[in-house]
């Protein structure tokens, strides 16, 4: 019997999480079942070989009586026990009946009487989720405890226990079998239910007025339809296994009624005679079974999971060709003139999607250039959507799996390590460059304390004693701003607050001694007075320790807080750089003066304006880039030398440069972003933006 | 965590005994009398009554209840309607057949399925596919069937292992071990995939948190990452597969039993139902509940030792 | 009412000025039994009014009850003191039913674009959920969803689309769409722009203030950005671990905060100007609040004693009540 009275596991249950948080559904899609049968049932072979097969079977199962060469019953006793012959394609059994025949007429029983487990285990398992998600704790917490009892049953034995009292009435088995198996089904459906009942237009619907049933049927249920679809899938074949168990122990169908099980218990007697007889009705079953779970197992592969921090062998092995590739296209001559210690200077970095797999080939992050000297902070800003986290990334060659370095040098006291390998970027990470990154939380391993964790990396880095290590990690959380620094080694990282892990990161970051921090937007998820507090350190780390920071934000302020030096990114490009004082007073990019004007921080409570300046459209997608100025579209200045390829030009402030052709024009007019709205009914245009009456506006703008 | 195992405990003696009640009515729902049952075809009508009374099958439900669980917790389940033998003694002698079988299956199960989980989560690429399709047709095989086809090979074909019987522990253990060879392979199969599934989602996900970014921008080797943090970090639902698998396997046991002839609680299971021999079907279901219940307890205490979050609360 | 929140719980309110929303005394805890009484509350008897066609901001950062408030108010979390009184109506503990008596008057826009809207439903669909239940015809609906996309910048036949063939931006319109699709009073919008970039973000609070001058709406503006708040609110209230430390006229909180909490805060928000930045950088750090990561205040007193510099033993014993300093009310003995 199928080891388990409980739903089939892994691929399943991941679904349930991926799919549940209402993630925004990918691509587009108008008609929900077509995307979902085009894109993950048909996208798999095994899964569409199942639906035929299950097809099939059904088919020839119910016309069988039309068709089919031999009465189930009908005995041929001068071919009894054979193999496969001209007149009887499966062979025979003990009796002379057809093998193939009987295969045939038993189909549609065992795949009805299996539906009954999945229709009584899978509605009583949906119902109860989503009544425990809908009704609140208290009934939750009933509802689970009565299913953990039902789980921590031996099903088997029961179910035997069972048909001693009703006999083998197989609906009826297979009715209770299913009841046994819903606390399964409600475990998988439970953890969605909840997470949509805990979205936001659930709320919505909520305040709207909408009751908690036309809650669970309206936005609930349709989102657990796939996993529902998934887990019926699955509960099929597993009833069907457990059918055919239960017959081939003796507790099948009467006997003349042929089953597969009980064929198979009948070939298990002939095993040293006619050793053929078990593989027609086992392949069949198997063959059935896998069907339902090759079905299963395409609707519940999670279309959009993310992608491993660690990428699997195959794509280290395919990484290091890509990297390779990059060390022989740039030739290490060009470096060592000038190389200081502490010195990175990125030449031209192009990251880019790798051309296997979905959106091939698409350009993240083009042409980037800038320099960090040592002991100074280096902004990487812009909106979402810019490239400035793929920047960072690949600064310590940890971009995600799937996206690399395409083009250009990120050069290190001279080394490039955009040809580095993996393995040889080991020696780097840490010792040289380090990175914190946006949520303290969840940058810390879980299931280790923060002493270990420290401790472990020091003596890694530094290659130090374990008392040694322990005494230095008491000192780097100190250095951080930790005051019982005992207590804190201690404790594991969901016993301490966002603040205190972003400072422990920190900690971590530092163990090394590294002489370059990457801060991917760093206190973005943290409270600003503790931000504040971040910053501080961060400020005061620079200053002791003389390392330089490239630090990735969003935010305006926090680059005139701390920044030296500041890149203003806008769809994959540098746009501006220079001094950050010389930027944020002075901006000459039109997308650095369109986002200062939108900042509510920009202004003070007395001069607050009316209105607030914004910058028609979006942030472009990568495969939307046009040639000329990306941000040419959404621009109130642009003009027709916009449609053109702009390079980078000197800002006149230092070494400054932008990425502008009227740049000098609008410093002489001293043009402001104008703050009224363009006509809302011509500002959106729904994604995607790029399409030729844009350019047209833009020309005619210009000419007036 | 002292209250917690003593809720839990409690937990655990409330879901016995709601067992004990539903197979105690299961067994009264089951056809014929046990005076009939016990005296057999051709017995006087008399005779079965009498039988009856003195059984006390006329007394109230209630009554009988009591009296067996009475009995029950001093260890008497009472005695066959067949050949009059100790429930307690005839299961006594099962238990060690089946827990040595389960437990064996679930030991082999968790070695391979880990292995091939992990192997396939770590390597990727073709191998992951070969190990995705390899298991994926494991998990569709029933477990009669592989039984069939191993002893076909291993004890027809060649005999390697014997093809049926069990031997126990204190006779040989060299033949306990070759007499339990094929069924808990046979068990092993479908419980390794199984696990081995759980196993790569939950390493997938392992490897997909953001930490393991922190411990590669620290120059952790990879083998510590996956070995060490992955695993760690995978091991919750690991066990708690492994868990579901005992429970499955100790009750799937008793397609193993049959195929390979074992005396163990499966069979006693099989045999009593076919014999409507109402004490030792309820005995069986009792004590079943019992061990499973029991090993639920501690991997639950497990878990909650491997897991922080649950650790500190 | 722009008169500041004070104790007045004995006269009831003149019906001349009968206020949007008053919540009076809230108290809200997580979890049930003893323990759940131990701890302290998630919002701790906090009180505070809203005028017609006026936008009052709550402000805090994590932890501080601020969105555990605009629940109670909508009715997503059970309350367990004070009331709540919408235009004279208490909807302390109203129902479904009784919400929906309510006529669509109370609204709400929430902080994620990407789960506001249902991704299964097409936009037609979510916009006329709420007309549907109060019985508007199908095709009359599909019409004013229509006419409501159009005022929020969105082609007509949006309707027909799914959220996820929108950015985050625009779906955020919806959002404000769908919550004024049947003419609501007062709408309450819980980070409504937090999750969204600059430039969307002054899309989205140039088309609220819009709509407020428009249809002379209140807002109760929840938000952790006290820049955000003081573009679009006349007044603010301050809360900290679920209680109210300041509140009054938005200008005089932001600019002239008076408690030392509400000073630690605006002084923590970074402005994009270096010179000025550095100028209140320092002013910051000669506050002399202490980091928030120090250990949780046992109830009872001020709650932010801890970390404040002008903290004595009467602060860890009695908790100061809201009094008026300058234009404003403060919940502190020394401000």
């Amino acid at each position: 019997m199928i080891p388990t009275v409980a739903p089939a596991p892994a691929d399943a249950d991941q679904a349930g999480s991926t799919t549940a948080a209402g993630a925004p559904v990918p691509g587009a899609g108008k008609a929900v079942l077509a995307r979902f049968s085009k894109h993950r049932l048909f996208a798999s072979p095994g899964a569409v070989a199942g639906l035929v097969w299950l097809a099939a079977l059904v088919i020839a199962s119910l016309t069988a009586p039309l068709w089919l060469p031999f009465k189930t019953e009908d005995q041929d006793f001068t071919a009894v026990l054979s193999g496969p012959t001209a007149a009887h394609w499966l062979g025979t059994d003990e009796l002379g009946r057809d093998i193939l025949s009987r295969i045939f007429a038993a189909a549609a029983g065992t795949l009805g009487t299996s539906m009954i487990t999945v229709i009584v285990g899978v509605g009583l398992g949906t119902i109860l989720a989503m009544a425990a998600a809908g009704a609140g704790e208290r009934t939750e917490a009933a509802i689970s405890r009565i299913t953990e009892v039902m789980m921590s049953l031996p099903g088997t034995v029961i179910i035997l226990a069972v048909i001693g009292a009703v006999g083998t009435n197989i609906p009826m088995v297979m009715a209770i079998l299913g009841i046994l198996m819903s606390a399964g089904i409600y475990r998988v459906i439970l953890g969605q239910a909840k997470s949509l009942q805990s979205q936001l237009y659930v709320d919505a619907a909520k305040v709207d007025g909408v009751g908690p049933l036309g809650i669970s049927v309206r936005h609930v249920l349709p989102g657990l339809a796939n996993t529902i679809v998934v887990q019926a899938a699955l509960i099929f074949a597993v009833g069907m296994l457990i059918q055919a168990g239960l017959a081939f122990i003796g507790f099948g169908p009467p006997i003349p009624q042929p089953s597969w099980g009980g064929m198979i218990q009948g070939a298990s007697q002939h095993v040293y005679d006619a050793p053929w007889m078990m593989v027609p009705t086992g392949a069949v079953l198997a063959l059935t079974v896998l069907s339902a779970n090759a079905i299963g197992n395409a609707l519940g592969k999670a279309p959009n999971t993310a992608a491993p921090h660690l990428p699997s062998a195959a794509a280290r092995r395919q990484r290091a060709k890509a990297v390779a590739a990059i060390a022989s296209a740039a030739p290490a001559a060009v470096t060592q003139d000038g190389a200081a210690k502490g010195t990175l200077s990125v030449r031209n970095l192009s990251v880019g999607v790798d051309s296997t797999g979905a959106g091939s080939g698409v350009r993240l992050v083009t042409d980037v250039s800038f320099d960090v000297e040592q002991g100074t902070v280096l902004g990487l800003v812009g909106e979402s959507g810019c490239g400035k986290t793929m920047t960072a990334l690949s600064l310590l060659g940890l971009l995600p799996s799937g996206v690399s370095v395409t083009g250009g040098q990120i050069l290190w006291n001279g080394r490039n390590l955009a040809a580095t390998t993996d393995k040889a970027m080991e020696t780097v990470r840490g010792r040289d460059i380090a990175l914190i990154s946006q949520e303290p939380m969840r940058a810390l391993d879980p299931m280790f304390t923060v002493g270990y964790q420290l401790t472990a990396t020091i003596r890694r880095l530094r290659g130090m004693g374990k008392a040694e290590a322990r005494e230095e990690a008491r000192n780097l959380l100190e250095k951080v701003g930790i005051v019982d620094a005992a207590r804190i080694l201690k404790t594991y990282p969901h016993q301490i607050s966002g603040g205190m892990a972003q400072r422990v990161a920190i900690a971590l970051a530092l163990a090394g001694q590294p002489k370059l921090l990457v801060a991917d937007e760093p206190t973005t998820a943290l409270d600003v007075t503790v931000q504040a507090e971040i910053l501080s350190l961060l400020r005061a780390l620079v200053t002791d320790t003389g390392m330089s920071v490239v630090m990735v934000t969003h935010d305006l302020g926090v680059v005139a807080d701390i920044c030296d030096q500041v890149a203003v990114m806008y769809a994959g490009q540098v746009v501006e750089n220079g001094r950050t004082d010389s930027i944020l007073d002075n901006p000459r990019h039109p997308y650095t003066l369109a986002l200062l004007a939108a900042d509510p921080h920009a202004n003070h409570a007395n001069d607050m304006p009316e209105r607030l300046a914004t910058i028609q459209g979006q942030v472009p997608q990568p495969k939307d880039w046009p040639t000329g100025c990306r941000f040419a579209a959404r621009c109130q200045f642009a003009g027709s030398a916009c449609l053109e390829p702009v390079p980078l030009l000197s800002s006149g402030a230092g070494t400054g440069v932008v990425r502008c052709v009227k740049a000098d024009q609008l410093a002489v007019e001293g043009m402001d972003w104008l703050a009224t709205d363009v006509p809302a009914a011509r500002a959106f245009e729904i994604t995607p933006t790029q399409n030729p009456r844009t350019l047209q506006t833009i020309v005619e703008k210009d000419l007036a | 965590m002292a209250l917690f195992v003593a809720k839990r405990l409690l937990m655990a003696l409330a879901t016995v005994l709601v067992v004990a009640v539903l197979a105690f009515l299961l067994v009264h729902a089951m056809p014929g009398s046990p005076g009939a049952v016990s005296l057999g075809a051709g017995a006087s009508q008399d005779a079965i009554s009498q039988l009856n009374q003195q059984l006390g099958w006329n007394d109230p439900l209630f009554t009988q209840f009591f009296r067996w669980l009475g009995d029950a917790v001093q260890g008497n389940l009472g005695n066959s309607l067949i050949d009059g033998r100790s429930v307690s003694a005839d299961l006594a002698s099962r238990l060690p057949v089946t827990a040595s079988l389960a437990a064996g299956a679930t030991i082999l199960s968790a070695i391979l399925g880990i292995a091939l989980g992990v192997t396939a989560a770590v390597r990727g690429g073709l191998l992951d596919q070969a190990i995705g399709g390899f298991v994926g047709l494991l998990v569709a095989l029933p477990a009669f069937w592989v039984g069939i086809i191993f002893v076909y090979l291993f004890a027809v074909q060649s005999s390697i292992f014997p093809a049926t019987g069990y031997v126990p522990f204190e006779v040989s253990p060299q033949d306990w071990a070759m007499s339990l060879a094929l069924p808990v392979i046979t068990l092993a199969v479908g419980g390794a995939a199984f696990i081995a599934r759980q196993t790569r989602a939950s390493m997938l996900e392992a490897l997909q948190q953001e930490h393991i970014r922190t411990l590669r921008a620290t120059a952790t080797p990879t083998w510590k990452i996956l070995y060490v943090h992955a695993l760690r970090y995978a091991s919750l639902p690991i066990v708690a597969g492994i868990a579901l698998q005992f429970i499955g396997l100790f009750g799937g046991s008793v397609i193993a039993e049959q195929l390979f002839a074992m005396p163990g609680l499966g069979q006693a299971v099989q045999s009593s139902v076919s014999t409507h021999d109402a004490p030792a079907v309820q005995g069986v279901v009792v004590i079943a509940t019992v061990v499973v219940v029991a090993v639920n307890l501690v991997l639950e205490l497990a878990t909650k030792f491997l897991d922080p979050k649950l650790r500190a609360s | 009412m722009s008169t500041a929140v004070t104790e007045r719980r004995d006269s009831p309110p003149p019906s001349a000025a009968t206020p949007m929303l008053e919540v009076k005394d809230l108290v809200v805890r997580y979890g049930r039994g003893r323990k759940a009484a131990a701890a302290p509350a998630a919002v701790d008897h906090v009180s505070f009014s809203i005028a017609p066609g006026e936008t009052v901001g709550l402000v805090g950062e994590s932890g501080s009850g601020k969105s555990t408030i605009g629940k109670a108010i909508l009715g997503l979390q059970k309350v367990s003191g004070g009331t709540i009184t919408y235009q004279g109506n208490d909807i302390t503990s109203a129902g479904a039913a009784q919400r929906r008596a309510l006529g669509g008057e109370l609204r709400a826009v929430f902080q994620d674009p990407n789960s506001s809207l249902n991704p299964r439903n097409t936009i037609g669909t979510s916009l006329a959920e709420p007309l549907r239940l109060r019985g508007v015809s199908a095709a009359e609906a599909r019409a004013k969803a229509g006419d409501m996309l159009e005022r929020v910048g969105l082609p007509r036949d949006a309707v027909d689309r799914y959220p996820s063939q929108f950015s985050g931006g625009q779906r955020q319109r919806i959002s404000v769409a769908r919550a004024l699709i049947c003419d609501p009073q007062l709408v309450v919008c819980d980070e409504a722009v937090s999750a969204l970039d600059l430039s969307t973000q002054a899309q989205v609070l140039n088309l609220l203030a819009d709509l407020r001058d428009e249809r002379g709406l209140s807002y109760l503006f929840i938000a952790h950005d006290i820049a955000v708040v003081q573009f679009l609110a006349q007044r603010v209230v301050v809360l900290y671990r679920g209680q109210v430390m300041e509140s009054g006229p938005a200008a005089a909180v932001t600019e002239n905060p008076r408690h030392p909490f509400t000073q630690a805060l605006v002084a923590a928000s970074p402005v994009p100007r270096p010179a000025e930045q550095a100028a209140r950088r320092e002013a910051r750090e000669s506050l002399g609040v202490r980091t928030g990561a120090a250990a949780v205040p046992a109830p009872g007193g001020c709650p932010f004693r801890l970390r404040c510099p002008l903290a004595t033993d009467l602060c860890a014993t009695e908790r100061p009540a809201l009094r008026r300093v300058g234009t404003a009310d403060v919940a502190c003995h020394y401000a």
